[in-house]
């Protein structure tokens, strides 16, 4: 009795004991520069930015040790053994503390990663839908322009954050039970890349304390002046990136040595493919965003300094120093294959729903899984279009404008593919089937706002409006936000064992489809009419235009934040449903879709292992509406 | 008895359709994209191209979304159905079509932006050259012709201009939506704008790269006047200067290069 309740004291929760682990480390990183300054007889041992940069280092390493997701590897260090086992690593223990720990059943692991990136997506929104409040007027309401633009800033690594974040929690608990593995790979990498990000938000949220103001895509020279806020920023993401790469590094050596009897590259259910070219771009890019951030931390003028941005001119004016553009190369490098990142594994997760609910096989499934690869491909090719309007050889625009509308082809693959699909099926429209269409339409929008900014007369125009964060916001949202809560709804029933409330999940879609379109539509319109992007006030009178003798920017911004609060409104309505289904919703069942992907042959909520008998696989991931293919037989080794 | 989802008269209705709806969405995109006021030769080309792209949006949405549409209401389940759709797997004529038709479209626009890129940047005869500098958070003109310096842009009309900027501490952006065209203000590198002002009156200048605290009003007027004007407003400002044309001219030259970031 007295062991069980040790046990349950506030230290056993890993993340209680991480979180004092990265206090403890960042305390250790301020004393460490005070002491190194100390020695060094510098006049002022105190300096904040340096002993943020040691102790945000120290934090991370801090957190990671406290909660355990290295004890492993020290013990293999001593030479210890640790064999893999299945089930909860500290019996004994409630179930919910396992997800506040180091755990490695990768369905645990998924669950962390999803309901921590749909957090994050609820702070990321909430900035959004502070500053629409202010937006709805022009003039100064009740923000002030430094809290402004530090909320932008926050508003889009939040809700990045979320959308990394969501991506590995879809990764993480689906690959394996769609190629019918028991696990990932490697089962502890994947518990520290989790974890890692934990201490990446702690670093994230302490930013908004010191305020930032450059916007999430931190432009220096700006960035390199100021709070010491942006060192947390950069370290933050600099630790975003690292769980990023080794979370993609085990899909892809899940995908390929996982696989079950069978299970042939091209009979993986389709999100696997969309998973396979998300990670080999996480897996080859995020080092270049990764090292321009560490470069913007020692290019602070309150760390070293170092002019890899700036320009110095020598005694002759020659400038022997930096170039502010190189950090935009860099950074869009990264930063342009990371949206493919961001969308690639939405897109699958619609080829993934829309054969289940047309009781179709999927259209062309060949051709998506190679649409996603070319897509990966292509998008390393077009970094150029962010900076059309920057300093560089204006020739180059052309090749530029050029890569990017050959972006046009892969994805039209898809949309057409689609089509195919539905068409001649035997349609039904519960709650993930209409965030599916809704994904669709909306990720058609963004996808054709593309071409007139990759158009380089055209962009000279729009670049820096409020038509990019339309085009973008619509991208995101077709891309990831809606085929996510499609995803939501759909494995519900799997992960809990209950009915998600229909009633309650069409009222979600009903009211976030049409906000969402009307603000969408709204904000490409302010930025045609010539609202900049970023900025707390704006002249509502803008481009001379009026419209019901008020200003028409105005207008438009009032009706955007409207939808804005109805879309947040309608997501509050998700996570109730959620939350109260998985109490009081009706017993699903093994397969309540009728699917044919292997997760849904086992019951639901999925037991420890998986896979206690290894699938074999003999008939194509999608052959519906064919009676003579049997997806599996059962295995007896 | 349904009729087979490859039946002709499913993909005329949707045909019809889609022409219907593509119209219709090209009417509501004219009304609710209102590009501003058209002040700039360089608007001229950029305009049309916008609504060239404006309608390849209208006809691909419509195509999508009405195929879409006509599958959701026509191929829906009736009640009670748990029989299974058609079973076909894919078509490669129909994907190397769509593969095929998107590459001819993107060679089509590909040559559309070139072409309209080489117009909307194209050096012009008689330039009227202002140094612009940015900084947090204003700008400031000079007129290497004159020495003419001002807070003000000032430009005649129907007279190629050409912007020779840079920025004094961080990244900032010139543009003047009427006339369309912008470009970064960059510390350490003269950047080039060229428009051509064809409509008198007074516009707003805006910095278009955020660039710190108050950069949302980091504005300055544009007047664009008649030549005569212009040529008086010049006199006026060295005047107030205390110089004369003739002993102006050579002011561009310490102007021109970027002042040092001090690190
Ligand atoms: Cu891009
Ligand atoms: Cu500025």
């Amino acid at each position: 009795m007295a062991d069980n309740e040790q046990r349950m004291s506030l230290l056993s929760i890993g993340l209680v004991r991480g979180l004092v682990g990265q206090f403890a480390g960042i305390l250790l990183g301020f004393a460490l520069v005070v002491l190194i300054r100390a020695l060094a007889g510098y006049d002022e041992v105190w300096s904040t930015e340096p002993a943020w940069v040691v102790g945000a280092i120290l934090g991370a390493l801090g957190f990671l040790i406290a909660i355990g997701a290295m004890s492993d590897w020290f013990s293999w260090w001593r030479g210890g053994e640790t064999p893999f086992v299945h089930g909860p690593r500290h019996p004994g223990r409630p179930t919910w503390a396992r997800y506040f720990d180091v755990d490695y059943n990768h369905k645990v692991i998924g669950i962390q990663y999803g309901v921590t990136g749909l957090i994050m997506l609820c702070i990321g929104g909430s900035f959004a839908v502070i500053f629409r409040s202010e937006l709805a007027r022009s003039g100064l309401q009740f923000l002030q322009p430094a809290t402004y633009n530090t909320f932008i800033g926050m508003h889009g690594w939040a809700a990045l954050f979320g959308i990394f974040i969501g991506i590995g929690g879809m990764a993480n608990y689906l690959v394996p039970l769609m190629i019918g593995a028991d696990d990932m790979a490697f089962p502890r990498l994947n518990s520290f890349a989790f974890w890692i990000n934990v201490p990446a938000i702690v670093l994230l949220l302490i930013s908004l304390y010191y305020t930032w103001d450059a916007g999430w895509t931190v432009y220096p020279p700006l960035s390199l002046k100021g709070s010491p806020g942006f060192q947390l920023v950069f370290w933050s993401i600099f630790l975003l990136g690292f769980s990023s790469i080794l979370g993609s590094l085990n899909l892809v050596a899940t995908m390929l040595r996982m696989r079950s009897p069978g299970m042939s590259l091209f009979r993986m259910p389709i999100f696997c493919w969309a998973m396979m070219a998300t990670s080999l771009i996480q897996l080859t890019a995020t080092q270049l965003i990764a090292m321009s951030f560490l470069m913007l931390s020692l290019a602070r003028e309150a760390t070293l300094a170092m002019p890899f941005f700036v320009p110095v001119l020598n005694a002759a004016g020659v400038n022997i120093g930096g170039d502010p553009t190189l950090f935009q190369h860099t950074f869009w490098f990264y930063s342009h294959p990371a949206v493919y990142v961001w969308v690639l594994p939405g897109l699958g997760i619609i080829s993934e729903l829309l054969p289940v609910f047309a009781r179709k096989p999927l259209f062309g499934y060949r051709w998506i899984a190679i649409s996603s690869l070319a897509i990966a491909l292509v998008g390393f090719l077009v970094w150029g279009h962010h900076m059309f309007t920057s300093a560089y050889s204006p020739n180059l625009r052309v090749w530029f404008m050029v890569s990017t509308l050959l972006v046009a082809v892969p994805t039209g693959v898809k949309f057409f593919s689609w089509l195919g699909t539905i068409w001649g099926g035997k349609l039904s429209f519960p709650t993930p089937m209409l965030f599916t269409l809704g994904a669709i339409s909306v990720f058609l929008l963004g996808g054709l706002s593309g071409p007139v900014l990759a158009t380089v007369a055209t962009d000279l125009h729009l670049q820096d409006t409020y038509f990019v964060i339309g085009h973008f916001h619509a991208t995101i949202f077709g891309g990831f936000v809606f085929p996510f809560f499609a995803a939501i709804y759909y494995w519900f029933p799997k992960i809990t064992g209950r009915m998600y409330n229909e009633q309650l999940g069409k009222l979600h879609f009903w009211l976030m489809l049409p906000a969402f379109w009307l603000m969408s539509v709204g904000q490409m319109s302010v930025g045609v009419a010539g609202m900049r992007r970023r900025i707390v006030d704006y002249d509502p009178l803008l481009g001379g235009m009026t419209r019901f003798n008020l200003g028409f920017v105005e207008i438009v911004q009032i009706l955007i934040t409207i939808s804005a609060f109805v879309i947040a409104f309608s997501i509050l309505i998700m996570i109730y449903n959620l939350f109260h289904s998985a109490e009081v919703g009706r017993v699903a069942g093994a397969n309540p879709w009728r699917s044919r992907s292997p997760e849904w042959q086992i019951p639901s909520p999925i037991p420890e292992q998986s896979y206690p008998r290894p699938l074999h696989v003999v008939g194509e991931p999608y052959d519906y509406g064919l009676a003579t293919s049997p997806r599996f037989v059962a295995g007896d080794d | 008895m349904q009729r087979s989802s490859t039946d002709k008269r499913h993909f005329i209705i949707a045909g019809v359709l889609v022409v219907v709806v593509s119209l219709a969405l090209y009417a509501l995109l004219y009304v609710a994209l209102p590009l501003p006021l058209q002040a700039s030769t360089q608007a001229a080309t950029i305009d049309w191209v916008f609504q060239a792209h404006m309608i390849l949006l209208s006809v691909l949405f419509a195509l999508v979304v009405v195929f879409m549409m006509y599958a959701v209401v026509v191929f829906r389940r009736k009640d009670g159905d748990s029989s299974e759709g058609e079973h076909f797997e894919g078509n490669t004529p129909l994907e190397i079509a769509w593969t095929v038709l998107p590459l001819i479209a993107v060679v089509i626009f590909g040559y559309i932006g070139v072409t309209s890129l080489r117009t909307v940047t194209a050096a012009q005869e008689n330039e009227v050259v202002v140094d612009v500098e940015g900084f947090q958070w204003a700008w400031a003109f000079t007129y290497p012709d004159t020495g003419a310096a001002s807070a003000d842009l000032v430009l005649p009309v129907n007279q190629p201009a050409r912007m020779e900027m840079t920025s004094r501490d961080v990244i900032h952006s010139f543009w003047v939506p009427e006339f369309r065209v912008k470009q970064d203000a960059v510390p350490g590198q003269t950047t080039v704008l060229r428009f051509t002002p064809t409509v008198e009156g007074e516009y707003t200048l805006v910095c278009a790269e955020l660039c710190g605290l108050t950069h949302y009003n980091m504005i300055a007027k544009v007047k664009i006047v008649s030549q005569e004007e212009y040529a008086q407003w010049q006199q006026v400002q060295l005047a107030a200067m205390g110089k004369t044309a003739a002993t102006a001219g050579s002011i561009d030259v310490a102007q021109g290069d970027a002042p040092a970031v001090d690190n």
